[in-house]
């Protein structure tokens, strides 16, 4: 099997602060993969290296089978999309504009093609957000704004789509609509990468649960196996007050005490 | 704008609108002034209208195009690398830097240096040491943090006005009136040989800056943004502070800090027309040089046969305007 993503012993610190000391894990395509981790675990920062912000101190990141550092930024772009957490930006673009860039790494024409708005579209319909295309950014709600930003995280058509808490700011009827595209997205071939502290969505959406912890992958179990996994030693990095139990349909379903 | 075509129209016509409005103002305004000028004597080459016309006139109205153009581009430039609608070369400190140059070779009393006037020079050296400056200040983890750059910008500011100030007040009279009128801003007649060589060092700068449009587009909502979508982030800001900045002392030198129409001018094309680069840019350029030649030629004729200097007419239009335009603005728009 070719992998589309393989961290290798990954390390980075901040300063003195060491953040990674040696993350490793691989993953291809179809997969949907819940990074996990206690506040400051460096998760962002995992994210950030893959997406090619920060330069990973030791280890290697190779993407679609190729080392990253032989990567162009504009190929990287092709093939990988991060969804940030949110974005600061003085200037009024409005939501399909911002959507509409996700384009630009495929063209060097000046304006978009029928095809590039035919990509614009079709994101913006599957994240809900066609209707607000012509509202300013900052004049959309905080779960508006998310919606925008993974349409044009869509848009980007990557193959790897690295996805920073992207239901931080949903409603629960958006969360699970989000989590349910991501899944479709993944069935489809692709491979996503979310960062969330939403246990729940993680077991119920994804294939695979990551969690970092001191540094390195603590546990990597395919959420198919969370159950028959003797070892509970994942939940407890997370806090000693949850308990894993089952939903009616039979899929697990963490319960805090 | 609700579908592709319909943007690409409004895009072509403001676009269109605004290159004609540039055009219409190089025919026009040379014509507007204290005295009439009459057409047929400037065909027949006749003293006083034809040099009037040609040597006063046509070079002041170009120089007002090239320099507002430049200027106005110079502002949505930085606004874009910063992210900040209030960025300009002007409170960056590249503009001051750029005065203190110029204003140096004034109190000198250095005119020029094998044909090419002095203060260019001055505005250049001044221009880049303050890029220098504040780059270098602000640097943090290799990456340039736009908070420190406009605090680095203010602290500038203030320091060149200092030691203009300090440089005026040991000129002497003479040299300090052609100080104080340089700083406000004012077109004057120029050689076409300096015209020539600013409108091809503008030409040639704007013609980058606007190539990177796109670029631009992705900068202006984050660098990270930018990164993830294929842009070198550091290398292109380097490029685009040395272009600003050219664009920047190439004009102040021969007009003086007009520092207002990099901040209005984008302003208005920013909210009526587009936020897109890809329009937002050559708009600007057209509608800026436009704004300042008009500026130019209105305050030849509200008092002759005195002239109020291009920069405070704009100032005088320019600041009520742009603050009644904000004002005017729904809260949900403010972003």
């Amino acid at each position: 099997m070719s992998y589309l993503l393989e961290i290798e012993g990954v390390g980075f610190s901040y300063g003195g602060r060491s953040v990674l000391h040696s993350a490793t894990f691989r993953a291809g395509e179809g997969e949907f993969l819940a990074l996990l981790g206690m506040n400051g675990a460096g998760k962002s920062t995992l994210l950030d290296i893959v997406s090619g912000f920060r330069r990973p101190e030791t280890g290697s990141v190779a993407i679609a089978g190729r080392n990253q550092r032989l990567w162009t930024l504009r190929e990287m772009s092709q093939q990988v999309s991060h969804l940030p957490q949110s974005i600061h930006s003085d200037l009024p673009f409005t939501a399909e504009q911002l959507v509409g860039m996700g384009r630009y790494p495929h063209t060097d024409r000046w304006f978009e093609s029928d095809e590039d708005h035919r990509f614009i579209q079709q994101a913006m319909q599957r994240t809900r957000c066609w209707a607000q295309r012509h509202r300013l950014f900052g004049s959309l709600s905080g779960g508006e704004r998310q919606r925008v930003l993974l349409a044009a995280c869509l848009a980007q058509n990557a193959s790897t789509l690295l996805l920073d808490e992207p239901s931080t700011f949903l409603d629960i009827e958006h969360q699970l609509h989000c989590f349910t595209l991501l899944r479709e997205e993944a069935r489809m071939g692709k491979l996503c990468v979310a960062v969330t502290h939403d246990l729940n969505l993680a077991l119920t959406y994804c294939t695979r649960l990551i969690v970092l912890a001191d540094g390195v992958v603590a546990h990597d179990i395919p959420t198919s196996q969370v159950h028959s996994d003797a070892d509970k030693g994942w939940l407890a990095l997370f806090s000693s007050r949850l308990s894993i139990g089952s939903t009616p349909a039979g899929t697990p379903w963490i319960w805090y005490r | 704008m609700s579908s592709p075509q319909q943007f690409s129209f409004v895009a072509r016509n403001s676009l269109a609108l605004s290159v004609l409005v540039f055009m219409g103002a190089a025919l026009v305004l040379p014509w507007v002034g204290a005295g009439p000028i009459s057409l047929a004597r400037v065909l027949r080459h006749e003293a006083p209208d034809y040099d009037i016309l040609v040597q006063l006139r046509i070079s002041r109205t170009l120089l007002a195009l090239v320099a507002g153009g430049a200027l106005s581009l110079a502002g949505a430039l930085f606004q874009a690398m910063l992210r900040d609608a209030l960025a300009t070369p002007y409170t960056l400190g590249i503009s001051a830097g750029a005065s203190l140059g110029a204003v140096a070779t004034i109190a000198a009393g250095w005119e020029t240096f094998f044909g090419i006037p002095v203060t260019w020079i001055g505005a250049l050296a001044g221009a880049f040491s303050v890029l220098v400056l504040v780059i270098g200040g602000s640097f943090k983890r290799r990456q340039i943090s736009a908070f420190s750059l406009l605090l680095t910008g203010i602290a500038i500011n203030s320091v060149c006005a200092a030691f203009i100030i300090i440089l005026s007040s040991f000129a002497g009279m003479s040299r300090s009136f052609s100080i104080a009128r340089w700083l406000i801003g004012s077109i004057d007649a120029t050689s076409y040989s300096s015209l020539g060589v600013l409108a091809a060092v503008v030409f040639i700068t704007s013609g980058f800056i606007l190539s990177q449009a796109r670029s631009w587009n992705l900068l202006a909502v984050g660098e990270r943004w930018a990164a993830s979508r294929g842009v070198r982030v550091g290398g292109l800001l380097g490029r685009g502070y040395v272009a600003g900045s050219v664009l920047v002392a190439g004009a102040i030198a021969l007009t003086g800090p007009i520092g207002f129409v990099g901040l209005i001018v984008p302003h208005l094309v920013r909210s009526r027309i587009s936020p897109d680069h890809r329009v937002l840019m050559p708009c600007v350029f057209f509608f800026g040089g436009a704004l300042l030649a008009f500026c130019d030629a209105l305050g030849r004729i509200v008092m002759p046969p005195a002239e109020i200097p291009a920069g405070a007419v704009l100032a005088l239009i320019g600041g009520p305007y742009l603050v009644w335009v904000i004002r005017q603005r729904i809260p949900v728009e403010e972003i």
